[in-house]
């Protein structure tokens, strides 16, 4: 018989049994979501897609492996922290162990931070995480429901409880949000953890400790720290400004509760310097970003907002609309690769090649008829002479970092830093103009000039030390490397044999420079007699200071010109040049297109409305209102459009009639129709009116004034 | 009953009236209890931890039920009553019963009354915190004051707070209570408190020395450790604490702490234990820097420098914001501390000569004591504050969005704050302030090279 008949009428209630498998299924999804991506076939098959993963992945692990390098200090002392304090915290003081990280003021970067503590822990099977927003904390039994349930319900641990999974999904089914009380997790705590050898601690982190209510912050650690005695807690705080932040919300009788330790982050600018001079400045990898990019990216970190994360997705943005750019940007990985590449181009990307702007200076150079036809005509032929060009290339990137690390050491510490003192910035500045010709170039070059003998021969010595170091650590191991080496090497090798030179040379002047001053003062006497005029006697006065100064220059002085001069032609005007002089097809190696990535990563909210209403033809796209200058008012233009270049005319105060009456005159502009008496407003033109007017302000241009009747008030600037 | 007093007084020196008391009262389960008692003092003044004995001794010795809780730890009503019910039934139930459950206050006497014909003689409650009562539901405090009328049990309800009875008066008025006051201690009283740590710490520090075996130091330390140089180390110790802080677990754990310091000396054998005056200045400075950090609980590993010297400029040095950020903060300071009308004159390049008036000159004498940065800070809007940062930023920068969520960032850190308006900020009328001082703002502009003096009416 069919349970739902019966003589009364009534409602069936029925326990859905399809809720267990409806949990199971997404899961399933998400797996092979995982392992396709959300790019259809036709773009996921494509040469430069392969280049740009394989990129991406690499680049990718090694931040992933720098972050956790520099974040191993401080997480170890944390891990060890959070344990032995668990373990220890079996006497009945009531007093909580508190970890204070300060993380540094980037909120959001900092959640990772606390994930991977969490899977520490968890790995460790040391303690229950629980990490407790503070949006989830707006009151006192909102913090207490979401922790406790959380702790309870952590899914973490039951990979490797397998046998006891059955029971825990009974569990979490009788688990609701309102039983969730600290007798709850007592109870529980003693069912599943109450063996001595069982202990876990109860971690509770707090990632933003300044975004949480004061007094429910204040409550819930003397709740926490009166439960210590049968919980162990640990109360981890992520503390974003100072330690002040900590006393100045927890009053005396809260912050006697808490037994208080300290940890130091690293802070996010020394995070970012040590990326990118292991990372992106890395010779490993072949893509590179052009100085302007790398400015502003780092631009973006400093001066806006300090997260490293948001610098990595700028930056693999730029990786992307590098790739994207076409299949002759799959060229643009390791030179073997590379090789094998060359053979897939159509006719299409060897175009692509030959549009790049470094290819015309490439073809003007040779001055063979036939093979300039030959090379822009036929694609065999350029074939055949990619290796070559593409060889130079990462070549010469390769010769750059070697010498920006040689010309890092030489001027990154010299006083005031006139040119940076970071890799970074030796970078951008390189890269951008040509650097000897920068004014802060020659005052270097001065200062070098001028620096003792002992001083410069060491400075010089550790120089070359660390050249020869990031050799043999860095480049040799690569394909090209030892090309790059023995260029690389013979350099240091002649600027050894001059430093030497330098080292031996004496400060004493020539001699013969001392005994001619008798006979010079003499000739001195007898020239002068002959000039003619004042305007004469200047010039060979100067003409002889000269003189006497390159004789009185020291044999130490010369030599030390002389290890300059070689260093500037050599290493700098040889491979540090910028981005306009390096070889051809070096756009497939460096991304430059600043102008894309600023439109769309930097959101200018404000920027694009005023577009959008000021000039609706931008997104619109009609043929109506297509206008010869900004300020142009057309009656095709949509209300809104035409109210808002009307408002931007007026002053604080909007007079609504004057409004009303330029908005007419406007849209009667267009019609052409016969004068209408002033004072007989077509009722459609007043709605329209006071629609747009409603537009506005629901935008937020204008709000209605208070103290003037039939009056708006601008809100913007 | 005398059993009681015996079995506490040496647990609670210079509180044995207290005791007396309350065992009068409280302390015969044969006797009809009083509805409730109101027992007050200031923190660190034993009430607590006194009561807690107590109970425990009535527990242990005769058919008494007891609860102890947390006020702070009931954020509603029915974890409160749920509470109590758990810990009186613990003992009168066996385990495996399924948990009493009270959703308000009716259900709560109802399962009270169930008790009547149990065994239990009497039963005793007893709620720290008590001031939090006032705040929940309208009925827990006049009924938990008269649980005894409303049960007809001997019962008894045991309150605890800082606060005299006085300010629990309402409206509908409080059924009288018996209110105990405990006093703070004075100087003596402290004193002998603090001695009675005496053999511990004499204990702890020779197992100390014996863990780092050194011989000589060990019998050193046993010939100094007398009870006598400890009470003289006390009183060192109280002369320079006790105005500060009168809170006696408090004066322990820093007396515990500061007493290794302070046989540093003897230990090393560069001073006599007997030379009180050269142990004085030895351990006079650590006892003011200990005096600073009184109730902050910082620990700190061993090796690292101390980072409690936090003067305005190594904070504002220390906080790492990004350029813009920190130009915005100056320009909220600057925001807070001028007001709207000198806005032009400050910041506009060609604003015209100002005009002097006698009236005008005549009303900044007056006001020369007002000055606005020691009003405190007034409100701005964020439209303000974004024609402020661009007048004194002298680079042209875009109005993105991540300089917008800059402002946000810096309502997070609490450097800003929002006075009205959270809700909408979306059409202006959201009002901020800047909540850091001037000193830490003139480091702030140091660091990038910006006068703020130079930007204030009140330096002008």
């Amino acid at each position: 018989m069919d349970p739902t008949i019966s003589v009364s009428k009534g409602c069936f209630v029925y326990k859905n049994g399809a809720t267990r498998a409806n949990k199971k299924t997404p899961s399933k999804r998400k797996r092979t979501e995982a392992t396709s991506s959300l790019l259809g076939k036709e773009i996921t098959t494509q040469p430069f897609y392969a280049a740009y993963t394989e990129c991406w992945n690499q680049l990718h692990s090694h931040i992933v492996q720098l972050q956790m390098a520099s974040n191993a200090r401080t997480l170890e002392q944390l891990v060890e922290f959070v344990t032995g304090e668990g373990a220890s915290n079996m006497d009945n003081t009531e007093m909580l162990p508190t970890a204070a990280l300060l993380t540094g003021i980037n909120q959001p970067d900092h959640l990772k931070q606390f994930e991977t503590l969490t899977q520490r822990l968890h790995a460790e099977q040391a303690a229950r995480v629980c990490v407790l927003q503070s949006r989830d904390c707006a009151t006192l039994k909102a913090a207490v429901e979401c922790m406790v349930y959380s702790l309870m319900d952590d899914q973490s641990e039951l990979v490797d409880l397998e046998d006891a999974d059955d029971e825990r999904e009974r569990d979490r089914k009788r688990l609701r949000r309102t039983q969730c009380t600290m007798k709850q997790l007592s109870a529980w705590y003693a069912n599943n953890f109450g063996d001595v050898d069982k202990r876990r601690a109860l971690v509770i982190i707090l990632p933003d400790f300044e975004c949480f209510n004061a007094s429910v912050l204040q409550d819930f650690i003397l709740i926490l720290s009166a439960q210590t005695g049968r919980l162990p807690f640990v109360l981890v705080l992520g503390v974003a400004t100072a330690m002040t932040a900590v006393h100045g919300t927890l009053p005396y009788h809260v912050s006697s509760k808490i037994k208080l330790r300290v940890f130091q982050t690293q802070p996010a600018p020394t995070g970012l310097n040590e990326l990118l001079d292991q990372v992106l400045l890395s010779p490993k990898y072949a893509f590179h970003l052009s100085g302007k990019a790398f400015k502003f990216l780092t631009h973006i970190f400093l001066y806006y907002d300090f997260s490293i994360h948001g610098f990595i997705q700028g930056f693999k943005y730029c990786l992307m609309e590098h790739y994207f750019a076409g299949n002759a940007y799959a060229l643009c990985t390791s030179y073997s690769q590379a090789l094998g590449r060359i053979k897939q181009l159509t006719h299409d990307d060897m175009e692509t090649i030959r549009r790049l702007p470094s290819f015309r200076p490439y073809v003007e150079q040779i001055n063979d008829c036939k093979r300039i036809i030959a090379v822009l005509t036929d694609d065999d032929y350029l074939k055949k002479k990619l290796p070559q060009l593409l060889r130079d290339c990462l070549l010469h990137f390769m010769l750059f970092r070697c010498c920006l690390e040689f010309f890092t050491e030489l001027v990154g510490d010299l006083p005031r830093c006139p040119l940076g003192k970071l890799r970074r910035e030796l970078y951008v500045n390189c890269l951008n103009k040509p650097i000897q010709e920068q004014p802060e170039y020659k005052e270097c070059w001065q200062m070098l000039s001028f620096m003792s003998k002992e001083e410069f021969v060491a400075k010089l010595a550790k120089c070359i030390d660390r050249t020869e170091q990031f050799l043999g650590e860095q480049i040799a191991p690569l394909e090209l490397g030892e090309a790059c080496a023995d260029v690389m090497r013979a350099e240091l090798q002649s600027l050894k044999k001059l430093l030497n030179d330098v080292e031996l040379a004496t400060m004493e002047l020539p001699t013969p420079a001392i005994e001619s001053t008798a006979s010079t003062d003499a000739r001195t006497l007898t020239d002068l007699k002959q000039v003619a005029s004042r305007h004469e006697l200047k010039a060979q006065l100067l003409q002889r200071s000269k003189q006497d100064k390159q004789q009185s220059t020291s044999e130490f002085a010369r030599a030390l010109n002389n290890i300059l001069s070689h260093i500037e032609t050599h290493l700098v005007l040889a491979h540090l040049r910028p981005l306009q002089h390096a070889p051809p097809l070096h756009e497939l190696y460096v991304f430059s297109d600043i102008s894309t990535v600023r439109r769309n990563i930097i959101g200018a909210p404000r920027a694009a409305l005023h577009t959008a209403l000021n000039n609706p033809h931008f997104y619109m796209q009609c043929k109506c209102c297509e206008l010869q200058e900004q300020s142009q008012l057309v009656s095709t233009m949509p209300d809104l459009s035409v109210l808002y270049k009307l408002h931007l005319e007026c002053g604080r105060m909007i007079n609504l009639f004057d409004w009303l009456q330029a908005f007419r005159s406007v849209l009667r502009a267009g019609d052409d129709q016969e004068e209408v008496p002033q004072e007989q407003i077509d009722p459609q033109i007043q709605a329209r009116f006071t629609r747009a007017v409603a537009e506005l302000q629901f935008l937020g241009y204008i709000k209605m004034s208070k103290r003037k009747t039939d009056h708006a008030t601008r809100l913007t600037w | 009953m005398e059993r009681i007093c015996a079995a506490l007084e040496p647990q609670f020196p210079c509180r044995e009236t207290v005791i007396t008391t309350l065992s009068e009262l409280i302390g015969d389960c044969n006797e009809g209890y009083p509805p409730a008692i109101y027992i007050y003092g200031h923190s660190g003044t034993g009430k607590t931890s006194l009561t807690k004995a107590f109970l425990q001794q009535c527990e242990q010795q005769q058919k008494v039920c007891t609860a102890q809780l947390n006020a702070v730890e009931c954020y509603t009503t029915k974890i409160l009553l749920e509470n109590v019910l758990d810990a009186l039934a613990q003992k009168e139930q066996q385990l495996g019963a399924s948990p009493l459950r009270a959703d308000n206050m009716l259900e709560f006497v109802e399962q009270l009354r169930r008790w009547h014909g149990s065994s239990a003689r009497g039963f005793l409650i007893a709620i720290d915190n008590a001031e939090r009562l006032r705040d929940m539901d309208a009925n827990v405090l006049p009924v938990l004051l008269r649980l005894q009328q409303l049960t007809s049990l001997n019962l008894c309800v045991l309150l605890l707070s800082q606060l005299p009875f006085e300010k629990y008066y309402n409206k509908t008025g409080l059924s009288e209570v018996i209110s105990l006051h405990l006093p703070q201690y004075n100087k003596a009283e402290a004193l002998r408190i603090l001695s009675s740590d005496f053999e511990q710490m004499r204990h702890q520090m020779l197992q100390q020395q014996q863990l780092t075996g050194d011989g000589p130091r060990l019998a050193l330390c046993e010939q100094a450790l007398t009870q006598e140089f400890y009470s003289n180390y006390l009183n060192l110790f109280l002369s320079v604490f006790y105005k500060a802080c009168r809170d006696v677990p408090e004066l322990r754990l820093t007396a515990r702490k500061c007493f290794a310091i302070y046989m540093q000396p003897v230990l090393d054998g560069s001073v006599e234990c007997t030379d009180v005056s050269r142990l004085w200045r030895h351990i006079a400075g650590p006892l003011r820097s200990a005096l600073t950090q009184i109730y902050m609980r910082i620990e700190k590993p061993l090796g690292e420098p101390n980072i409690e010297d936090q003067s305005v400029r190594k904070l504002a040095q220390s906080l790492e914001l990004p350029y813009y950020g920190k130009f915005l903060l100056i320009a909220a300071f600057l925001a807070s501390h001028n007001s709207p009308k000198q806005d032009k004159r400050l910041f506009v390049k060609q604003h015209g000569k100002q005009r002097k008036r006698m009236q005008t000159v005549n009303a900044r004498a007056k006001n020369a004591e007002k000055m606005s940065t020691t009003l405190g800070p007034k409100s701005f809007s964020i439209d303000r504050l974004l024609a402020i940062f661009y007048a004194i930023l002298e680079e042209k920068v875009g109005l993105t969005c991540n300089l917008l969520s800059q402002i946000s960032t810096l309502v997070h850190l609490k450097l800003l704050s929002f006075v009205s308006g959270e809700q909408n900020i979306m059409d202006g009328s959201a009002k901020l302030q800047c909540t850091v001082g001037l000193e830490f703002v003139i480091y702030i502009g140091k660091v990038v090279g910006f006068n703020v003096r130079q930007y204030l009416c009140d330096f002008m």
